[in-house]
């Protein structure tokens, strides 16, 4: 059982060791980065500050994708109720302009309001991350056999009933889809908070640039990497098991 | 007992039923037949209030269905239709156990009548209870869906074409089977088909629908007899009406003792219809068949003029 569930996982959790590896003690990656960068004085970023950078990163993400996944769904199962159905329109439309706001574009109108620090990015990408979780759960939503309703109603189901025990579940896999677009573009773009204060995986990709120095941009680069390939291979896994 | 009286649905400027009444006796199943879009469905859908009727009064046992909150009328009411919507996510056992749940049954009683429909419907539990709609073929779905409808014991089974979308063997199969559950169970039905042939076999009263309108209501064999219009006439299948009667009429209505002449060597099955017998007829070359029961012993014999329907006169003649 635990051997069957390992090996499921084991992509997953392949990534995440190297993530951690690569967060925690990186010095086996010295060789590589002094050779893209054989002049500067350091080329590790100052590890201690790497997994807080890494939690930040992913506190960020997760309060931003939370409350995507909240408001996304939440306006989606609402616009495809016969009450709120008008607003079906509205609600795709807005979702689509969110994600052609450049996040950068956000950061700087968010600044002036929200200060300087975490709130800019969060607000930023939940945002953009609206726009697949919005579309993926009208699409799941709107996408189920009519003859599945029918009957559902021809039962007797009132509407929650049908929502909670039929809709949902077989929507499912086409919103938890949608989460994971979002999730995992999210955690590419938190990396612009560094920019307005926001300490987070982008900070030694921004120390990189600002001191010339390689070596720093690569170790962010690689570790935003990795956390999207983990998260997305988790999300990966999810979807599979349910099919 | 369900009761129509003056029902009217409309689709903005469009009237999709148009005044019709109609009484379904206990335990009787009527078919409702047509064309496409001449109202049957609607028709249907407005008894269980999935469809609101716009004028007139329906009424169930006596009460007006205005009376019923929705979901209370369609949990005493099953309902089958064609696509079988078995929900995908849920076991066959989850699916038949579907209205009982809703009705919050205590779950020792829902799975003791699931097992019972199971067995009813002719689908072996530890075969079929934990498999999932998608693995179920066609006839096999649409009893599951049969036994969905059915799993709260309702007086009133709704039926939207069940067996439309199934190959020949199987939907004639079912429909024998769902004669025999009818014997049985006695449920007040009404069908809603566009397979003349299914609403011959299985309804004791046939409603010929045209654009909204009743045109003729009775037996299916009145209707043959003595279709209302040309184009109730043309529906019976025109001149093929006579088979369709001969179809629907059992050997052994027309059947005679066994006389003393020769015994035919051509036979035909007790529970053979005249269509049958004619068919043998007709690949023999005879005019006489002898009639015979299942372990094949002749009990009577029938012959061309027999069936024809001038029996009597012969009698008489000898």
């Amino acid at each position: 059982m635990i051997s069957r569930c390992l090996k499921r996982w084991a992509v997953p959790l392949a990534w995440l060791v190297l993530l951690l590896a690569l967060a925690t003690g990186g010095e086996w990656l010295e060789p590589l980065l002094r050779w893209s960068e054989p002049e500067a004085r350091r080329v590790l970023y100052p590890q201690a500050d790497l997994l807080t950078l890494l939690l930040r990163h992913l506190q960020v993400v997760a309060i931003a994708s939370s409350l995507a996944v909240v408001i996304g769904v939440g306006a989606a199962i609402l616009v495809t109720r016969p009450a709120g159905r008008d607003f079906l329109p509205l609600v795709a439309q807005v979702a689509s302009m969110g994600q052609t706001f450049p996040p950068v574009a956000v950061l700087a109108l968010a600044v002036p309001v929200l200060g300087f620090g975490t709130w800019p990015i969060i607000v930023a990408l939940l945002l953009y991350g609206l726009l697949p979780i919005v579309r993926n759960t009208l699409a799941g939503l709107e996408g189920l056999d009519p003859g599945v309703e029918e009957a559902a109603r021809g039962m007797g189901m009132g509407a929650a009933q049908r929502l909670w025990q039929v809709e949902l579940p077989l929507a499912a896999p086409v919103i938890l889809a949608g989460i994971r677009t979002s999730v995992t573009v999210n955690i590419a773009t938190a990396a612009l908070g560094a920019t307005v204060g926001a300490s987070n995986l982008g900070a030694p990709i921004i120390a990189g640039i600002v001191n010339g120095n390689t070596a720093y941009i690569l170790q962010g680069a690689l570790l935003i990497g990795l956390l999207a390939l983990t998260v997305d291979s988790f999300f990966a896994r999810l979807l599979s098991g349910r099919q | 007992m369900i009761e129509l009286k003056s029902v009217t649905k409309r689709f903005g400027s469009e009237t999709a039923v148009d005044a019709i009444s109609l009484t379904v006796n206990r335990g009787e199943l009527c078919a409702l037949v047509g064309t496409s879009g001449c109202g049957k469905s609607t028709t249907l859908r407005m008894i269980n209030r999935l469809i609101e009727h716009d004028g007139g009064e329906i009424h169930i046992d006596g009460r007006p269905i205005r009376e019923f909150d929705g979901r209370v009328l369609r949990r005493r009411i099953g309902y089958a239709i064609q696509s079988t919507g078995l929900f995908p996510h849920w076991s066959v056992a989850r699916n038949i156990g579907l209205v009982p749940r809703l009705l919050k049954w205590p779950a020792a009683r829902v799975n003791e009548r699931v097992e019972e429909l199971m067995a009813l419907l002719g689908l072996p539990i530890e075969q079929f209870a934990d498999k999932y709609p998608a693995q179920l073929s066609g006839g096999q779905a649409q009893r599951v869906g049969v036994a969905r409808a059915l799993a709260a014991d309702p007086d009133i089974l709704l039926m939207d074409e069940p067996f439309g979308a199934l190959d020949p063997i199987t939907r004639e199969g079912l429909q024998v089977e769902l004669h025999d559950l009818q014997a049985r169970l006695q449920k007040t039905i009404v069908f809603v088909t566009h397979d003349m042939d299914e609403a011959l076999a299985l309804a004791d009263r046939l409603v010929v629908m045209k654009a909204g309108r009743i045109v003729q209501q009775g037996s299916p064999l009145e209707l043959l007899r003595a279709p209302a219009d040309d184009f109730v006439a043309s529906l019976l299948g025109g001149d093929d009406r006579g088979l369709k009667e001969a179809a629907i009429t059992p050997v052994v209505e027309r059947m005679r003792p066994l006389s003393p002449r020769l015994l035919p060597q051509a036979r035909v099955a007790r529970e053979a219809t005249l269509h049958q017998a004619l068919a043998v007829m007709f690949r023999e070359r005879v005019e006489r068949l002898a009639v015979v029961d299942d372990d094949d012993m002749p009990v009577g014999e029938i012959s061309l003029r027999g069936i024809v329907g001038v029996a009597r006169a012969e009698g008489r003649d000898r």
